[in-house]
């Protein structure tokens, strides 16, 4: 019980760690990442650094490929509060890449 | 011919269980006998970083001066190559931010320490070191560079090998600050050092 009322605490400390030039550092450019930049839009406020991909395995393991942009990474969430180091950004359903179903992830609008 | 041969025994028994002479006075040695008051060497080792602490191969050269019995000054250009890649980053709130590795990054470093000889035994003798450094540090791909002040400790061991050169091999770990470009700012110094090299008297 105690495990499960620590668990969105303990993702949201994981996820928030993790920001990186791979997944979630702010950016306009795509060198502002290792990978590639969502620019700042109402989807990805202020820009979001992200890797393309075709499945979940690969992105880091805190994260889900989701269908938008041709495949792209962005941060698994349960619920908004695991979103909120992000800033304005929601925990949504989204298309998941390659595996056809819907997952929870974090993202604008 | 008994009574001589009585004397001589007496004698030679007195000799035997007299106390011996009285050892000569040996002082304990503060520092390697060949050490000279002045030296100078140079070392090549790795230098471990990581986020705004550079890392890679380091190349020291060194020049020592006599301080007293136990201790010389000890300074010292150091230079740090390591690997480039672009690894800073604006976080969420908007604070850039520097996650480089354990190797990466350039710089060069002014060092004076003092090196305290501890007691040794023949040819190898350990020592402590520790001073300040000053420094600049670069972050090519990332176009971030800054200055950086270190505090040095550590210790070692001088090995001679000939009157005129010797083995030293040190360890030391660094902490400090440095204060950055590109809005990264102020950052802490953390980092460990290991070399080897040669020191030659003058």
């Amino acid at each position: 019980m105690r495990i499960a009322l620590l668990a969105p605490l303990l993702l949201a400390a994981c996820v928030s760690s993790d920001v990186s030039r791979d997944v979630g550092a702010r950016c306009d450019l795509n060198s502002d990442c290792d990978g590639r930049c969502l620019g700042p839009s109402g989807d990805f406020p202020g820009g979001f650094c992200t890797l393309d991909c075709d499945s979940d395995t690969d992105c880091p393991n805190n994260a889900h490929c989701i269908s938008d942009n041709g495949g792209v990474c962005v941060f698994a969430c349960g619920s908004d509060s695991d979103c909120t180091f992000l800033g304005a950004y929601t925990c949504q359903a989204s298309d998941s890449q390659g595996a056809g179903a819907r997952v929870n992830v974090c993202r604008g609008g | 011919m008994s009574r001589r041969l009585s004397i001589f025994i007496v004698l030679a028994s007195a000799s035997a269980f007299a106390d011996p002479p009285p050892a000569a006075t040996t002082a304990t040695a503060a520092a390697p006998a060949d050490m000279s008051d002045q030296a100078i060497g140079a070392s090549i080792g790795l230098a471990l970083g990581g986020r705004v602490t550079p890392g890679g191969v380091r190349f020291e050269g060194h020049y020592l001066y006599q301080l007293s019995d136990h201790d010389w000054f000890d300074g010292t250009a150091a230079f740090t190559f390591g690997g480039d890649s672009p690894e800073c980053f604006f976080d969420r709130q908007d604070n850039y931010v520097c996650d480089h590795g354990v190797a990466q990054g350039d710089s060069f470093e002014a060092i004076a320490t003092v090196r305290h000889f501890l007691g040794g035994q023949g040819q190898y003798w350990p020592f402590l070191h520790g001073g300040i450094g000053l420094g600049y540090v670069r972050y090519a791909a990332d176009g971030v560079g800054g200055l950086v002040i270190p505090l040095h400790a550590g210790g070692g061991i001088r090995v001679s090998i000939t009157p005129d050169l010797a083995i030293v091999g040190q360890a030391e770990l660094e902490l400090g600050i440095g204060f950055f470009s590109h809005s990264v700012g102020t950052e802490p110094q953390l980092g460990a050092n290991l070399t080897a090299g040669v020191e030659f008297r003058l």
